[in-house]
């Protein structure tokens, strides 16, 4: 059975101990052949089909249709209702001119000509058919031309056919669009060639390998013996829209901190992902897109996967503070400009106040610090436990490694929001009234420590529609130990990847070190510069200024990259 | 202190010119028309916004208009002048200037209408101090590279100018005036967010040193 995995990711927290019990096995060192073959991509996994005509399909259809403008054209191109464009002949009076308006449309309105304009735009009823308005236009003896406003798009959409909603891939990546990042890859189109962003998970599938392998007896958590499976020979595949088409010197310094070795290989995905967000290869005519598509990537592992621990090489799954702290050090030492923390762990609120505390992360912070000094910008996700009741720290319980972040200028702490906040615009995006859409995920904590906001998508109401899509491990074939996924436990394969939709915060921040990377290039440098861009010039989602849910508002590329004029 | 002094030396200056001048001035026809040509530099009162996009705060503006005097005493003239530049799209950050490479491009174009007096002082026949004050209309254009429709900027605001200065009479139908001016134009800077608005800046004038050409009697 597939079926996309909607997993509440960040799956490993950190110091989580359980997960797979380990029994009788034995340790072996983790042995990459030198032979390995590129990997099989199956492209999007299908998941339950969109519904047409289902009450959430009907109501989007709605305000897509109240929200938006846009009107098609005779010979197929789109264009702006309620407006044309009208050029006027030199010798054509200004009293010419208007009442040429009021004779082809009586409720048109010329508008001031704005900056860089030698024509004129007419407002008009939005009811009305551009085009038959413009054609009346260019009947006048007084106008030159006249035309509706077509629309056109950036440069660079990129080519890469899951980027579009399509028939055979509904969702697309609204995550990107909601970005403004088209806009943002015009302004440099480069996307962060120059900059190196660690991705501090569970690894990446960046090389092509043979595991060889002892796979010992254990039991899982839920209590389901798994037989020892011995010695095996399992492939392994570079994610081929990570590091395909000769892109393999773009990863830099890569280091395993549950190994200890300088192979962080992937074994579970969600690295992966995270990186594929961060800098999928984009425009290539495959797959999906990235963020920062051409920077540079240091898989740095702290999180230990259920192969790591099923391989020998962890006894639990997850990370441990101390792994977490060296990974972040590690990348600051060894040339990263951004670290992405798609990690986290519940703890006490007051940690900035009584660090010494049980529950606190003081080593995190220090690691944390230290990188922010060597001009680190650092992205840590906000947690997904905004529905949790923990049995210490109650319900929406502070993710303690996030809450950091805010009292660290050149680290930023980010929440999820759902597609919900695509397609708003202005004073009606988000704005936490009560009968307006909340863009808030609903799985994202929340809280004083929140600071900014970006897709990490939900499954509520949207089904497949609403993750957060890139490539990845096709599951079906490594979470073998899960009868709800293969009915027959056996040694997975690390070599068949696929377009797999994940949601968590741990998806929203990796958008945040794609952006920072771009700004990064684009000039601005210091970590404490580039949050309070980030912060300043976002889109402000719900009530005005911060809030708790959503901080400072949502990452607008655009808007960071372009910076500020003298008065605009 | 020193300001009272200074207002106190500036009246003595006009009545002592204007009483000086009685006799010379009732030779003057009631009315005379000059054009004239002007060059300026500008110091902006929004000193940190100019810096952070142009890289300095002293811009030149360069213009024309026509001077109506009455018996060579009151003034009253009407000129225009324009500025215009390309810098860069910045980001501040606790008031550190970030440069990021997009072009942006600032026109600004005052239209000045200005009335004062003419001092005539008996012993310097070819110097004629002057002072006066009066409304500015400018207009301000900012467009940028990669700009959405709503980013950029054409608005008019008026506001308000002072000078003082001096004309020489190089020959009869040719004079040159130096002087100062004062102008301080609210509503076009400092909105959010903006360079100016990150500088709380929100002044549009600032304080010019003007050189005019002036061709008539």
């Amino acid at each position: 059975m597939r079926r996309s995995r909607g997993l509440l990711l960040i799956p490993f927290a950190v110091l989580i101990a359980t997960g797979l019990v380990v029994r009788g096995q034995q340790a072996s060192p983790l042995v990459l052949l030198g032979v390995g073959l590129p990997a099989v991509d199956e492209g999007p996994i299908p998941d339950e089909t969109h519904r047409p005509f289902s009450p959430e399909a009907i109501r989007r259809a709605a305000i897509h249709a109240a929200d938006d403008p846009v009107r098609r054209g005779r010979g197929g191109r789109a264009f702006t209702a309620g407006r044309v464009i009208v050029k006027f002949k030199d010798a054509a009076s200004e009293g010419a001119r208007d009442a040429a308006v009021r004779s082809v449309v009586a409720s048109g309105v010329r508008q001031p000509r704005t900056a860089s304009a030698d024509f004129d735009v007419v407002t008009i009823d939005p009811a009305a058919d551009g085009e038959a308005v413009a054609a009346a236009f260019r009947a006048r003896p007084e106008v030159d031309y006249a035309q509706a406003p077509y629309r056109v798009h950036a440069t660079l959409v990129p080519n890469d056919p899951l980027y579009r909603s399509s028939p055979s891939f509904s969702p697309g990546q609204w995550n990107l669009q909601m970005l403004n990042l088209e806009s943002a890859w015009d302004i440099q189109p480069q996307a962060g060639s120059a900059i190196t962003v660690a991705v501090v998970d569970t690894g990446l599938a960046y090389m092509n390998t043979t595991l060889d392998v002892t796979i010992g007896a254990f039991v899982d958590e839920l209590g389901t013996s798994h037989p020892a499976l011995g010695h095996q020979l399992i492939p392994y595949s570079a994610a081929t829209q990570i590091v395909g088409a000769g892109h393999a010197s773009r990863i830099v310094a890569p280091h395993d901190f549950v190994w200890n070795t300088n192979t962080p290989l992937d074994f579970d995905g969600h690295g992966t992902h995270v990186s594929g967000t961060v800098g999928q290869l984009t425009n290539d005519g495959i797959g999906t897109a990235g963020v920062a598509f051409n920077v540079k990537l240091m898989p740095v592992k702290v999180l230990a996967s259920d192969w790591d621990v099923a391989f020998g090489g962890s006894p639990f799954v997850g990370g441990t503070d101390d792994m977490v702290a060296r990974g972040i050090r590690y990348a600051a030492d060894n040339g990263a400009n951004i670290i992405n923390l798609s990690l986290g762990s519940a703890g006490p609120p007051n940690c900035g106040t009584q660090p010494n505390q049980d529950g606190c992360s003081p080593v995190i912070e220090s690691a944390i610090r230290y990188a922010v000094g060597k001009r680190c910008f650092v992205v840590i996700a906000a947690g997904n436990d905004a529905e949790v009741t923990d049995p210490d720290f109650g319900l929406n319980p502070t993710s303690v490694i996030a809450e950091i972040a805010s009292r660290v200028p050149g680290a930023v702490s980010v929440a999820a929001v759902d597609r919900r906040a695509l397609g708003q615009t202005g004073a009606r995006r988000c704005t936490g009234d009560p009968n307006l859409p909340d863009c808030h995920a609903y799985y994202s904590s929340f809280g004083p420590y929140v600071e900014l906001s970006a897709p990490g998508g939900s499954d509520r109401s949207f089904g497949r529609d609403g993750y957060v899509w890139q490539q990845t491990f096709d599951f079906t074939y490594t979470d073998t130990f899960d009868p709800a996924i293969t009915p027959t436990y056996g040694p997975p394969r690390f070599d068949i990847l696929a377009y797999v939709g994940y949601i968590g915060t741990s998806m929203a921040a990796p958008h945040v070190s794609g952006v920072a990377a771009m700004l990064m290039q684009q000039g601005i440098t210091d970590p404490a510069a580039i949050e309070a861009a980030l912060e300043k010039l976002g889109i402000d989602l719900g009530p005005p200024g911060r809030d708790d849910k959503y901080g400072f508002g949502l990452v607008d590329a655009r808007a960071v990259l372009r910076g500020l004029g003298l008065a605009r | 202190m020193t300001a009272r002094r200074g207002v106190r030396a500036l009246l003595l200056l006009t009545v002592v010119c204007g009483g000086a001048a009685s006799a010379s001035a009732q030779d003057a026809p009631f009315v005379s028309l000059r054009v004239f040509g002007e060059a300026s530099a500008e110091r902006f009162a929004a000193v940190h916004s100019f810096d952070a996009t142009f890289g300095q705060s002293i811009q030149p503006f360069y213009g024309g208009g026509v001077e109506a005097t009455f018996r060579d005493r009151v003034f009253v003239d009407i000129g225009a002048s324009t500025f215009s530049k390309n810098g860069d799209q910045v980001f501040v950050s606790n008031g550190q200037v970030f440069h990021l490479g997009i072009p942006t491009s600032v026109t600004i174009t005052p239209i000045e209408l200005a009335a004062g007096y003419r001092f005539h002082v008996r012993r310097l026949a070819w110097l004629v101090p002057y002072a006066g004050a009066g409304a500015a209309w400018y207009s301000y254009k900012q467009s940028s590279m990669f700009a959405q429709p709503s980013d950029n900027i054409d608005t008019r605001k008026a506001g308000l100018v002072a000078m003082a200065g001096a004309e020489f009479r190089l020959q009869r139908w040719v004079g040159v005036a130096a002087d100062a001016e004062y102008a301080h134009v609210p509503g076009i800077l400092g909105a959010a967010p903006s360079v100016s608005n990150a500088f709380g800046e929100n002044d549009l004038g600032g304080i010019a040193g003007r050189i005019r050409i002036i061709v008539g009697k």
